[in-house]
């Protein structure tokens, strides 16, 4: 949770809200973070860190190991009609790639806002593509990967 | 179950530690904002 609190601000200025989730109780965040994240960043982690003891939240969302009694790393881009758009799914060994997450939210914004689909590795200020009968067969007239 | 893009996300009402402080926070309350909603393994974890 660390690495998303150090750039929070990328996201807020998305008007992005983050909520964190695990099985720990809410007294077991707040441990966590005055001992160690209030130490990794600047005024620890500033979103909700939500309880969800028994995974019933991560059941609901099918990330939750019954096995290990965990949550494992789930994330999900939930739009402003309260539709999810985007979910990734890791497994515990691996951390998540924060540009990424920054880089979808960017292209779901600005299709929600123009419209316009966003093709491959798609960042703001980069070309879209106007899908119709006469694109069909021609994108690689008018887009390349990289552009 | 499977969730699938584009279906509304289901809702949920739990307690969390935000601000210093304890709070109910409810996903449906958050209609009309974006939402990042972050699963991890537990506390005292890299993520």
């Amino acid at each position: 949770m660390a690495s998303v609190a150090a750039r929070y601000k990328e996201l807020q200025d998305l008007g992005v809200e983050v909520l964190s989730c695990s099985v720990d109780s809410k007294f077991t965040h707040k441990i966590w973070q005055e001992v160690e994240l209030s130490k990794m960043v600047d005024g620890g982690v500033p979103f909700p860190m939500l309880s969800d003891t028994g995974g019933k939240i991560g059941s609901l969302y099918g990330v939750y190991d019954v096995e290990g009694g965990v949550n494992v790393r789930g994330r999900f881009i939930i739009d402003p009609d309260g539709k999810i758009q985007a979910m990734e799914v890791l497994s515990p060994p691996v951390g998540r790639n924060f540009s990424e997450l920054v880089r979808q939210v960017q292209a779901f914004q600005h299709v929600r806002k123009t419209g316009e689909p966003t093709p491959a590795g798609w960042q703001p200020g980069k070309k879209t593509l106007k899908p119709g009968p006469e694109l069909a067969g021609k994108v690689w007239e008018t887009w390349k990967i990289g552009d | 179950m499977s969730l699938k893009v584009g279906q509304v996300a289901p809702d949920f009402e739990t307690g969390a530690f935000v601000d210093g402080g304890f709070k109910e926070i409810k996903l449906s309350d958050y209609r009309d904002k974006w939402v990042v909603l972050c699963f991890y393994p537990g506390d005292f974890t890299f993520v």
